[in-house]
């Protein structure tokens, strides 16, 4: 049992960016899509397209990537998706529109005459948030591959975190592999006394009642580990001034591009809604002929 | 057990915020590698118990931070990016029940056991309910979606969890911080 980071080193665009304009940027996305309240999508698929890109230039492994990104798919588009398609709900109230034209109804229980209709404004609905989920997404899934661990903690200081936050940071992100080994010992050590955590047997609460012996051991040594680190913290006079990182992070002229552009993106979407109106929902002409003809 | 202090921020809560937070990552991801049985979209996460402990035993920053860190982490280790709304929805999960940090003194008593599963009960609602509402604004999902797809789930799987593991948790601790004097 291995625990590695899904960090490896590439020289790329996307790597060499600060990681806080990665973070700004993706919260400039996201609050471009959520406080104006877009569902355009004259401004989503540029968007999408945007963030697709910047995914591409993160050149991450597909063997690495493909698990994360099923899982986000299938979140995506079965829940969401399917969701929108079949409630419409969750968006704007345009997209219940009673004069949008029915494409099919589905019976899902017609004994209680609950029957669903699909009309052509949900469909494009369910297409838009899938849009707009994909959008935020992409920019999230790269972070793990693309950041180093080691400079959360001086990236989040950076941002503006107490020092005593940001050492807990980069203090989590080093117990990790050592926590991940206590468990591995603790797995194989458990197994060498009979304990099969391949065949839990019993109810569901037995199954849970028998993952004490790897939880409790580990989390009880951590609880020691941890006097032992205060005291040596508490030694060096840990808290009672102003620290100083050994990593300092510096804006290069393409992270303020990106900034610039993360922030001009949110200014824009803000503007378009609430200056000129552009922004809600609306079902193209093109997508309803293509459906009804 | 602690110096029962619920706000202080110093040294203890810096290293055990880490070490919480490293440990809900690290039991997230093993029960990726061991998964429980579930019904439906319902998930059981070990990991939440471990999380309501910590807050419990050193107060509501530690579980805070443990919750924050340490669900971000677990989601940089699967590769599933960074959800900022799920982790303080788990942060929420680990601060509620650290409220009563300076309220138990006998890990081993029953009623200070039912207190901590209590509160941690109330942790998990507000943390899941905070995670599935801001999931409308992010994802865009409606009411109804966020409160069946997301909340009810989230909490009967953390709640029964919880309830079975949190008190052999406290006990194990009792008998640690006993044999250490602090």
């Amino acid at each position: 049992m291995l625990v590695t980071w899904k960090y490896r080193p590439r020289n790329t665009f996307i790597q060499r960016l600060d990681p806080r304009t990665r973070f700004i940027f993706m919260a400039c996305i996201i609050l471009a899509f959520s406080i104006p309240e877009i569902w355009d999508y004259r401004i989503i698929l540029p968007l999408l397209l945007l963030s697709l890109t910047l995914y591409l230039m993160a050149r991450i492994e597909w063997k690495d990537v493909r698990r994360a990104l099923l899982y986000i798919f299938i979140l995506v588009f079965l829940i969401v998706g399917l969701n929108g398609l079949l409630s419409g709900r969750g968006g704007p109230s345009s997209v219940l529109d009673p004069s949008s034209p029915v494409l099919f109804t589905l019976p899902i229980v017609p004994a209680w005459d609950w029957i669903v209709p699909v009309t052509v404004s949900k469909v494009w609905f369910a297409i838009s948030q899938i849009g707009r989920m994909l959008t935020m997404a992409l920019l999230a899934i790269p972070i793990p591959y693309t950041i180093d661990p080691n400079i959360y903690g001086t990236a989040f200081k950076q941002m503006g975190a107490s020092d005593k936050v940001a050492f807990t940071i980069d203090l989590a992100f080093r117990f990790f592999p050592t926590f991940a080994r206590d468990l591995t010992i603790t797995v194989d050590a458990q197994r060498a006394r009979g304990y099969e955590m391949d065949k839990l047997k019993g109810g569901l609460v037995a199954k849970i009642r028998k993952l004490a012996p790897l939880i409790i051991p580990v989390t009880m040594q951590s609880t020691v580990t941890g006097e032992e680190v205060i005291d040596a913290m508490d030694l060096r006079a840990f808290g009672t001034a102003q620290r100083t990182w050994l990593k300092v992070l510096k804006y290069a002229p393409r992270d303020y591009y990106m900034l610039g552009l993360g922030v001009t993106i949110f200014i824009a979407c803000c503007v378009l809604k609430w200056g000129f109106g552009i922004g809600d929902f609306f079902v193209p002409d093109f997508f309803t002929r293509a459906l009804v003809g | 057990m602690n110096d029962k202090t619920t706000w202080e921020f110093g040294t203890r809560q810096v290293v055990y915020g880490a070490i919480g937070a490293a440990l809900y990552g690290v039991f997230s991801w093993a029960t990726n590698i061991f998964p429980l049985p579930a019904a439906g979209n319902i998930s059981f996460r070990p990991a939440v118990a471990v999380l309501i402990f910590f807050g419990v035993a050193y107060g509501p920053w530690v579980g805070l931070l443990a919750g924050l860190i340490g669900n971000t982490i677990g989601d940089a280790l699967t590769g599933w990016g960074l959800y900022w709304n799920w982790s303080v929805g788990s942060g929420l999960m680990g601060m509620i029940p650290g409220l009563i940090m300076a309220s138990l003194n006998d890990f081993k008593a029953r009623p200070e056991i039912l207190k901590a599963v209590g509160w941690g009960t109330l942790g998990i609602v507000v943390g899941m309910l905070f995670a599935s509402l801001t999931e409308m604004f992010t994802g865009g999902i409606d009411l109804n979606t966020a409160l069946v797809g997301y909340f009810t789930p989230a909490v009967i799987g953390n709640f029964i969890v919880t309830a079975i593991l949190l008190p052999i948790l406290m006990i194990a601790f009792a008998g640690v911080a006993a044999r250490r004097g602090r």
